[in-house]
């Protein structure tokens, strides 16, 4: 029932693995260089000895900045550069991005907190007017990175060929590219692992294991997609044309 | 109304024998109308009736696969379901109107007209002084669809329709789904006011969202506090502060503090319909009982009162649900007699016996001769594992997965060694079961655990969990593959489903495994059966 997910800062030993901590709403997490158990412990001398605290709520989340003097900047990974601060002692501040890091300021390193808010809600064309409209289990925002991914993924089988082979890797790399120079395997991947989460894909037997059983979790992606028309024929423009948003 | 309609028809507009006339509502999928019959109805139809349009046709916007899904999912439900309070539907059209590619090719529902919605009423007048005797009729309708073997998927007022003479209808069945066992598969949508904790957020698999018949009853105390009180029971002062509160609810950092203008009569039961977890909550039967009691019996026509309470299930299954993984053998074995005995099977959740008590000789039935005329005594399957074969080859409604096939596996897996241990290949226990793939099959109601589980993994715990893959794998191994499909789905146990549907059969690695499959497979099999 989580939905809030924290990524702390990349240490040198786990920098392939990074831990995901999940919070329901109404949970707080805090950090700093020392907390109580249960905290997220960020062990640099830079760091106050509580730094903060997230508070997690259904579709957002708050940060609390604890420490005396420094001022955090929540970044949005994906907005061009659009942030908010958070002054030293404000409380609960509420952060309105889908992805987000906490810059930590901490003697000239900056160490990200990403912290995910998987649960955004979209409004539907479909919504009725009798009551309260019955909303589906999950909404995508049509601007975000993993959506292309996941519209590049739907391409081949939206264009009319319903068992034709997922893109490879490679091949979604190179078809995202005109739109997001930037785009690599890792970037891909990265969005693939995120819209697993966002959609809360029952894992399969088949990718039980982590490594190199992507397949399955791109062809359950692409089946759901399709199944709930996550991605419609009319959304592969935005593989040609920048889809309104300015790029990192 | 100053939404616009899903699906506009004009005013006269003629379908079959119906002339439309004013609009009522429009929803999601479909916009509804009023219509009246042109001819004569042949003694079966009514002069008035509702048209449900829904945007079926090739040529309109919103061709979508899943609308077309919902909607045979409400088409199927009525058509088969005629119960007293479910809202009745008399014929299905579809119009031929090439002039209006909009309209040309919907599909068109006529229904039973109702003179509102529960919504409309509780706008108009909320705590109506009805309020109990319509929610008595609510249940009661619940209580139908469950019986037959349905869960509605979005109980809320505006689902809930008054007629003239003051009954209650439910409609709206696009969410609704039929139980597989214990559980149904709805599409991915539901009401955050009327969603219980454990879908918030649930996982959704590729056939969509698990649903159980106790979501119903969920929202049906949402709604019994809301008719009864006027407000909902979660606070907040918004569907998402509410959600949010209904999560901290279940993860118990919150009590449940139901209105003070909630009638002592009404609040055990809306208290037992809220429960944190699905498996605490009331079954519908007794449900219907306690809201029988506190309305004296409100609900005139069609009531449940008498009727045997006795929820039809499909299949039977899902007797050792619960069980947990501590559960020791003896305990498991005996909970699965008892569904084996076709016990009055209404609230698996909550009052099975307490399986400290259980012995394990829960039959008259002795453990050596347990499903002779399925599987054979005399060829060496051990006598203390064949009621849990049998039992979970019976929790799968596939007939492939037998108990010769289970006992078949499990020979050439361990050669029913409980013990087993081959750290080399990360495999242990009687079924060889590798942890990180048990993980995913070890809850029989059909969630993951919460970690890799560490062995040892006990028999009644390997076999049943090995029976509901076992199920899984059934229906996605290709049609027509050549040889026996029962060891092909062996070999899927041993390496997977996808690599015996890219060989096309049974790997040449696999070739050992599977003739050893087959030999005892026979050998197991009692004469002439298959």
């Amino acid at each position: 029932m989580y939905s809030i997910i924290v990524v702390p800062p990349p240490t040198t030993e786990d920098e392939r693995s990074r831990t995901q901590l999940r919070l329901a709403p109404g949970e707080r997490l805090v950090f700093g260089r020392s907390v109580p158990a249960g905290g997220l412990l960020i062990e640099h001398d830079g760091v106050s000895r509580r730094a903060g605290e997230i508070t997690a709520h259904g579709t957002f989340w708050a940060l609390s900045n604890l420490s005396g003097h420094q001022t955090y900047v929540v970044e949005n990974p994906e907005g061009a550069g659009e942030h908010i601060k958070v002054a030293p002692g404000r409380l609960e501040a509420p952060v309105p991005f889908e992805f987000s890091r906490i810059v930590l300021p901490a003697a000239g390193d900056l160490l990200p907190v990403e912290v995910w808010a998987p649960r955004h809600d979209y409004l539907r064309a479909e919504d009725g007017a009798d009551g309260e409209p019955t909303a589906p289990a999950f909404s995508v925002d049509r601007t975000k990175r993993y959506f292309a991914v996941l519209a590049a993924l739907c391409e081949p089988r939206l264009r009319g060929a319903p068992h034709a082979p997922l893109p490879t890797m490679d091949q979604v790399v190179e078809r995202l590219r005109p739109t997001w120079p930037a785009a690599s395997r890792t970037s891909v991947q990265w969005n693939i692992d995120y819209l697993a989460v966002k959609l809360r894909l029952k894992p399969g037997p088949e990718t039980a294991e982590p490594g190199p059983r992507l397949n399955g979790k791109k062809e359950s992606l692409v089946s759901l997609a399709l199944r709930f028309d996550l991605v419609r024929e009319d959304d592969l423009v935005i593989l040609t044309e920048p889809s309104g948003q300015a790029h990192r | 109304m100053s939404e616009p309609y899903a699906v506009p028809v004009p005013k006269g507009y003629r379908v079959g024998v119906w002339e439309v006339r004013e609009p009522i509502a429009t929803g999601a999928f479909g916009s509804v109308y009023a219509a009246r019959r042109t001819g004569d109805g042949g003694g079966q139809l009514p002069r008035t009736a509702a048209l449900k349009f829904l945007p079926t046709g090739t040529d309109t916007p919103r061709q979508l696969a899943h609308l077309r899904e919902l909607i045979e999912r409400e088409v199927e439900l009525l058509r088969r379901l005629k119960r007293p309070r479910l809202i009745r539907m008399y014929e299905t059209l579809t119009v031929d109107d090439p002039a209006d590619p909009r309209l040309d090719g919907a599909t068109v529902l006529v229904l039973e007209k109702a003179e509102g919605s529960l919504s409309a009423r509780l706008a108009a007048e909320p705590r109506p002084p009805a309020g109990p005797a319509l929610l008595a009729q609510v249940c009661a309708g619940l209580a139908q669809l469950h019986r037959a073997g349905w869960v509605h998927g979005d109980l809320k007022p505006a689902n809930v329709l008054l007629m003239a003479d003051g009954s209650v209808r439910l409609a709206d069945f696009n969410m609704a789904a039929e139980l597989e066992g214990t559980h149904a598969y709805t599409p991915a949508f539901s009401t955050p006011d009327y969603t219980p904790p454990e879908l918030l957020w649930s996982e959704i698999g590729e056939r969509g969202r698990r649903i159980r018949p106790s979501a119903d009853v969920w929202a049906f105390g949402v709604l019994a506090h809301l008719v009864l009180t006027g407000s909902f029971p979660l606070p907040g002062a918004t569907p998402a502060t509410r959600r949010d509160a209904a999560a901290a609810y279940a993860r118990g950092t919150d009590e449940l503090r139901l209105s003070p203008e909630l009638p002592d009569a009404w609040r055990d039961i809306v208290r037992s319909c809220l429960t944190r977890t699905h498996a605490d909550r009331i079954g519908t039967e007794a449900l219907l009982r306690r809201v029988e009691a506190a309305t004296g019996g409100a609900d005139g026509a069609g009531g449940g009162t008498g009727r045997l309470p006795l929820l039809r299930r499909p299949f039977a299954r899902g007797g050792h649900r619960t069980g947990g993984r501590r559960t020791v053998l003896a305990a498991s074995a005996a909970t699965v007699v008892v569904a084996g005995l076709g016990y009055g099977i209404t609230t698996w959740a909550g009052d099975r016996s307490d399986p400290g008590g259980a012995d394990g000789r829960g039959g008259a039935v002795p453990a050596a001769s347990y499903g002779a005329e399925e599987l054979r005594t005399d060829r060496g399957v051990p006598a203390a594992y064949r009621l849990l074969i049998v039992e979970t080859a019976h929790d799968c409604e596939r007939p492939e997965v037998s108990p010769p096939l289970i006992a078949a596996m499990l020979r050439v897996e361990s050669d029913f060694d409980p013990n087993l241990s081959d750290p080399a290949k990360d495999e242990y226990g009687i079924a060889r079961w590798t942890p990180s793939v048990l993980r995913w099959w070890m809850n029989a109601d059909g969630t993951p655990g919460e970690t890799v589980p560490e062995p040892p993994f006990p028999p009644a715990e390997s076999i049943p969990a090995m029976g509901r893959y076992l199920c899984w794998i059934t229906p996605r191994l290709d049609a027509g593959l050549p040889g026996d499909r029962r060891v092909l789905i062996a070999v899927s146990y041993r390496t997977s489903y996808a690599r015996v549907n890219d060989a096309a059969g049974v790997p040449p690695k696999y070739r050992d495994y599977a003739d050893r499959v087959a030999h005892y497979l026979k050998k197991y099999t009692p004469p002439g059966r298959k």
